[in-house]
This record gives C-alpha cells, structure tokens and sequence, in this order.
C-alpha cells in the first residue's frame, strides 16, 4: 500500500497543517471504556483486562504483555492479513512499542519522529519530529522505543536526554525537559512510564561511562520530583564469588580490595543505565526494575567491588524514589551480560510451593529469573535457553570466547507472559563472541568499554523463541529461527504469541506448543514489540518492520497492523 | 599550487591562525565565516583538503566536530596544527564552527569503489566489529559518530592506524577495536569506505 496520509505533509508547516487535519478526521472510537479521549489512571491501571486499547509500553504495569482480547485466536490466525501499512519518513531502526488510545495510534521511529494515526485506517493525524542537539551519544542505533500516555499528553524521551510533553490531539510539544548531560554520554531511547503523576525514566550511556538514574518528573510541568542513582556511593556489595547461579567468576578479591582501597568507590562513573520500563505494583505503591552494566563494560580493573546496583533487579517507592530492595544477578561483570529487558509482575510458586507475588527478569545470560517481589530474594532461575561455553572465562586481549554472546541470551526484548498458564516467553540470540580487555582512562562522555566484544565471523547465528514454566523453571517448548532475535513478543488471550525476526519474518504461534500457525514477510528486518487493539468490535494485531541497528537487520520504515474479517 | 605547496601553507596559515585565535574567542565567535576561512586553508576552500592526510570537514557530523575540537583544546587528541589553533577556542565558538562546517554538502573526492573481493572482507570485518551500530547502515554517521563514507583513503588508513597504536587516544573503543584488525583489514576498510 502507499505511504498513506504524508502526501498531504507541507515541511515547515506541520503542526498546524495537522492539527487542522485531526479535526477533519474520522476517528471511530473503541467503546468498553467509554468515549475517553484522556487517558485516566484508572485507566492505566486497568490496562491488563482492557481489550480496546493497548495503553502501555508492554500492556500494562506489571509489564505481561498479555493482551486480553481473543477474536484473533488459534482458529482464525491463518486468515491473518494487513489491514493497513503506514511508511514513515524515517527508514531506519525501528524498536517502537505501538501505543493505541481509543481508535489513535502512536508509533515513533528513529531519531524521535511520533507519529499519530488513525488506528483503523492508519491514516496520518500528526507528525512530530523532535529538532534534535549537536550531541546525541548513543551505542546502538539511533532508536526510540515509543511513547507513554496520560491524560491528554504523549511523552516522549530523546536521543539528546529531553523529556518532552506533547498536546495527544495535535501533536505539539507543550514542554521539554533537560533530563541529563548529553556531552557526558546521556541519552534517551525508552519509551517513558507514567504513575500517579510522574513521568518514569531511566537512561543509556552505561556505555559511556555515566551514573545510571531513574528520574521522576511531575507529568504536568517537567519538574524534576525526585531521582534514585542506580550506583550508590558505596558499590562495593559484598564481594560475591559467584552469579545468581552459583557460578564462579572467577573473581580476585584480594586484588580489588586492594584496588578500592587506594582508588576508592567507582560510582560516579560506574555506568548502570535503565534501558527499559519500570513495572509498578499499586499493592505495595512500589517499582521495580532492572539495571545494566558497569562502566567500562569489559575492564574490571578500574571498578573494583561488586558494582552496585549493575546487573541488577531494583525496587524503590514511587512516592520518594527510595531504595526498598535489590537482586544482583551477576556481580562485577566484564561480559555485557546484564539487565535490561524489562521486568514482569506476576504470581509465581516459590521454594514451598505457595504462590507469592514474584517478579521475573529474563537475562541475556540466557536464564529467567523468579524473583520474591516482597524482599527481591531468589526464588528460581530458569534452565538455559541458549548454549553456555566456557562460563565465566575472564576477557583477554586476544579475545576469549564465551557463549552466550554480549548480546545475549535475551537483548532488551521485552517477554510476555500467559499468567493463565504460567508461561513465560522469551525470545533469545545465539552469537558466539570473542570477549577482548584493554584498559583506558575515563575518556569523558566517549563511548567506554574497556576492551571490544566480536562475533566470530565463521560461527554459525541463530535465535529462537521459548517458553519458560516461570512455576518450575523448565523449558516448555523451544522454536529455532535462522537468525538471532532481538524486539519483543506478544501474547494474546486467543492462545497466540506474535514475534519477528531480522530476516522480515512475523509470525504467529501457538502459546502452548510453539507450533507455528501464520507467518508474514514484511520485507525489513521485524525487531520491534507488537502490540494489538481494537476498535469498532475489531482486533488488530500492529508490528513495526524497520530492521535494527545492533544486529544490522534490513532497514525499513512500514507500521503494518493485521485484521481478520 | 602543488599538494605540497599547499600543505605548507596550510601549516604557515595554522600558525598564523593560532596566534590570531588566541587573542581572545570573541573575536572568532564575532564572525565564524572569517574564522572558517582559516581552517579552510587545510581543510580546503571547497571542502576538498588540501593534503591526503587530512579530513573532510564540509558536511561532517556537527556533534563529531565538535567533540574533535574539545578533545583538541583538553589534549585528548594530538595534533600540532589543530591543538594551536583550539587552544584558542572557547566552547560557543567550538559549536559555531561545528554547526557551520556541517552545514555545508559533503563533497566528492572522486574515489573508485573497492573491488568485489575487498568489498567482501571489509563487510566481513565490519560485521564482525559491529561497526554499523554507530557509523549506521549507510556510513555516514551522525551527531558525535563520523561519517566515513567517501572520506579521505589515506585519512581512513592513518586514523585506523593511530587508533591501533593508541597514537589517537581520543576513542577508546575505538582503540580497542582496531588491535583487533590487521593491516589487511585497515586496508580493505579504508578503500571500501573510501570508495562509498
């Protein structure tokens, strides 16, 4: 299909010319909720049993990317087909989470375009595209992963670290906020969280040598309300020997106490990014999330102690932004191999057999994680879901190799989860690596990793997607794709979960057996998360197809949403 | 005028610039135009340099220039003409000429596109290296990565030579990947982007 509505697109006269055009518009609305053009908390909160809209990064706020609606079941999805495709004018990395609020879409691309469309049409209402600074640092990509919305504004977060308030009906900013230096590494490409009033984010640059945040900002002005430091100014933790696994690692204590001792606490420059959305639980008014890696990635010479709160599960109150509990998952890690595809709330057995409020984080060591939400203790890990060599083989400067890859395991993909049958799904890379150390000094907002992670050009890739038993730990059912998988994943109550692949592959599955029911080529590599909606009494299931920069899948710029009549 | 009378003037007008920058940045931050005309004595007139070793600057990535420059004044990175002349530069004047020399259109060097079997190896080792992620799917960078494509074959080399031995010091990461790579690899690199 054609590029649809940006034809009627005069540059330099956008927003007006728009804001005109949203009027003009017939946008049909959904109807269980209301006719609701602002988005309430009531609504936010009760997103999970919402089967119109899809208000929320990952579907609501535990973050199971379960969407409730079965018109599209496991009877029907072979007659899956476009309802609509829309073309950005953005052909390039594209990790959107579709946002759908009453019959309106919004989808961003990369370097911050958002976009409004008609849901059921997928025709343009607004476009806005952020003037972006001199300095963006980013490590992968010029992404962003999509918008948050609450009552009638659409936030949105930079690549040069604003925060940035749009007007929901026509597309015009209303504030922006600085939310941190860029020049030092700073940047935005998660989608923002909103609770109660407050804007929710982290940030990148664990790369570059920063102090990981999550910043709250008053969702009516942009004020900063409060702010947790991901690294706390006394890091060191407890010198664990080993990971959440019982694994050693192969540590020199001796040596990093001595190294703390005459350098001191690395925190302000200890790296610990928040790459992806917080989950909150309105029981205990509490969020939890999960923290990257240490600044420099690969050296730990420079970093002696455990690193806290890297690689970490992290939860804090969402009134003061105070710490409560944490999980470190890997302690002084040189690998890249942490924390970042968000966490989910769910109910999950723990070591009795009684079900307890739990949280899971699935890892790119491979493993998913069950985690007590109460005091953030270990409860399980799951078995691995790709091959694990040579763990934890330190990092040389010829290059060691160790599997899983830097990538992972499981990349920032957010999972989805069937509470109904206690699965989790995850989809995993397989990219044999070669790990290289090489010291340098804090080069001052450059990109810092302290040595380079390779592929091994002569080994072969590939992904797959699985299903986890979250109550035992064991793999349900595995599906091997060609290449390695990095976007996301969605289930559905019609027995489905829908993912794509950077070959342009998306498919639909079926949730208890991975057998696989339809599948679509979109002609670009689909490494961003569905989402699906309905509106006038009919589902529709939307994926963004634009390739990716980290793992340089084909680039494309279609929002392809998908029907069945 | 030659390759190598220019490159001598060049070098003269750097000098000459130093001392002028450094009778105060109000005076460059007055007039980026005069102030661009010095740094086209190198750098060239129509954006093609003057000398193989040196880069393009017209059309640059205006987040890279800048940082460049940064990096020059604080000594992160070395080079006798560039350190004189950013010494004289205070932080306004810095994203001035950034965003003036970014503004202007990359130009066309004029060289061949690598053969085949050079274009394989260099795709192999940058796929390896995952270089895509920051120089993009079309080389050309953006904000504080450079673009590479079509820039200088010589430039290419050298800088990919300077980082492996840490002479660049500027990019860490940088400097890390590159003692991953060969002279093969240098090569097959420099004259494939050279060459996009």
């Amino acid at each position: 299909m054609a590029k649809i509505a940006s034809l009627a697109l005069v540059a330099g006269a956008v927003a007006v010319a728009l804001a005109g055009m949203a009027q003009a518009q017939e946008v049909r609305n959904a109807t269980k909720f209301g006719d609701m053009a602002t988005v309430t908390q009531d609504l936010l909160n009760r997103a999970s049993d919402d089967g119109n809209n899809f208000l929320h990064t990952n579907g609501n706020y535990a973050q199971t990317r379960f969407y409730p609606n079965r018109q599209i079941n496991t009877g029907n999805v072979s007659k899956l087909h476009p309802a609509w495709i829309f073309q950005t004018d953005v052909k390039d990395s594209l990790e959107t989470s579709p946002i759908v609020v009453n019959g309106v879409m919004y989808v961003t691309t990369s370097f911050d375009h958002v976009y409004a469309l008609n849901a059921r049409t997928g025709e343009e209402i607004w476009h806005y595209k952020q003037k972006l600074g001199p300095i963006s640092t980013y490590c992968c990509g010029p992404n962003n992963r999509g918008v948050a919305v609450a009552g009638d504004m659409v936030y949105l977060a930079t690549l040069d670290a604003k925060l940035v308030a749009l007007d929901a009906k026509t597309g015009k900013p209303a504030w922006s906020t600085d939310v941190a230096d860029p020049e030092l590494g700073y940047s935005e490409t998660m989608a923002p969280t909103v609770v109660n009033g407050k804007v929710l984010l982290g940030t990148n640059g664990g790369e570059y040598g920063i102090r990981g945040f999550v910043k709250a900002f008053d969702a009516k002005t942009g004020k900063l309300l409060w702010t947790f430091d991901t690294t706390p100014e006394n890091s060191q933790g407890v010198w664990a020997t080993t990971d959440a696994t019982g694994r050693d690692m192969h540590r020199d204590i001796a040596a990093e106490k001595a190294a703390y001792g005459k350098n001191g606490d690395p925190y302000k420059t200890l790296g610990g990014g928040v790459w992806q959305n917080p989950s909150y639980d309105a029981a205990s008014n509490r969020l939890f999330f999960v923290v990257g890696n240490p600044s420099p990635d690969l050296d730990g010479s420079v970093r002696p102690g455990d690193n806290l709160y890297t690689d970490s599960m992290v939860s804090i109150d969402l009134d003061t932004g105070k710490y409560v509990c944490h999980f470190q998952y890997i302690a002084h890690d040189v690998w890249d191999l942490d924390a970042v595809s968000p966490t989910v709330l769910v109910d999950a057995k723990d070591a009795s057999g009684a079900m307890v409020p739990a949280v899971l984080h699935a890892g790119k060591t491979g493993h998913i994680y069950v985690n007590n939400r109460k005091d953030c203790s270990l409860i399980r890990f799951s078995e691995a879901m790709v091959p694990q060599e040579n763990m934890w083989v330190l990092p040389t400067k010829d290059g060691a190799r160790m599997l899983p890859g830097a990538n992972g395991g499981v990349e920032w993909s957010p999972i989805a989860t069937n509470p109904w049958a206690g699965l989790a799904y995850a989809i995993n890379l397989h990219q044999p690596m070669t790990y290289h150390v090489e010291n340098s000094a804090y080069p001052g907002g450059k990109l810092w990793l302290g040595g380079a992670f390779k592929v091994i050009p002569s080994e072969e890739q590939w992904g797959n997607v699985t299903a986890v038993d979250y109550n035992t730990g064991k793999i349900r059912w595995q599906v091997k794709t060609s290449q390695p998988m990095i976007g996301g994943i969605l289930a559905t109550a019609g027995g489905l979960v829908f993912t794509g692949e950077p070959n342009g592959t998306f498919e639909a599955l079926d949730s208890m057996t991975g057998a696989t029911l339809w599948q679509f080529h979109a002609g670009a590599g689909v490494n961003a998360p569905p989402s699906s909606y309905t509106v006038e009494g009919k589902q529709y299931v939307v994926v963004g197809a634009g390739g990716n920069a980290q793992i340089d899948s084909k680039r494309g710029n279609n929002i392809i949403a998908f029907t069945v009549d | 005028m030659t390759m190598r009378a220019s490159l001598l003037a060049c070098g003269a007008i750097s000098l000459a610039a130093a001392l002028l920058l450094q009778s105060g940045p109000a005076a460059l931050a007055g007039d980026v135009e005069e102030a661009a005309a010095i740094c086209s004595a190198c750098h060239g007139e129509n954006g093609v340099p003057v000398d193989k070793s040196i880069p393009v600057l017209w059309g640059q990535n205006e987040g890279y220039i800048y940082l460049q420059l940064r990096d020059f004044k604080l000594g992160n990175r070395k080079n006798v003409n560039m350190t004189e002349i950013a010494a004289g530069l205070d932080k306004p004047s810095m994203k001035q000429l950034a965003a003036y020399f970014s503004a202007k259109p990359w130009p066309n060097l004029g060289q061949p596109s690598a053969p085949h079997d050079l274009a394989v190896s260099a795709e192999t080792t940058a796929g390896s290296a995952g270089c895509r992620g920051c120089h993009q799917e079309n080389w050309e960078g953006d904000s504080v990565t450079p673009r590479v494509s079509g820039q200088g074959t010589q430039y290419l080399r050298e800088t990919m030579v300077q980082f492996r031995s840490g002479e660049r010091a500027n990019n860490p990461w940088m400097a890390a990947l590159l003692k991953t790579y060969t002279d093969g690899d240098i090569d097959a690199m420099a004259r494939y982007l050279a060459g996009k």
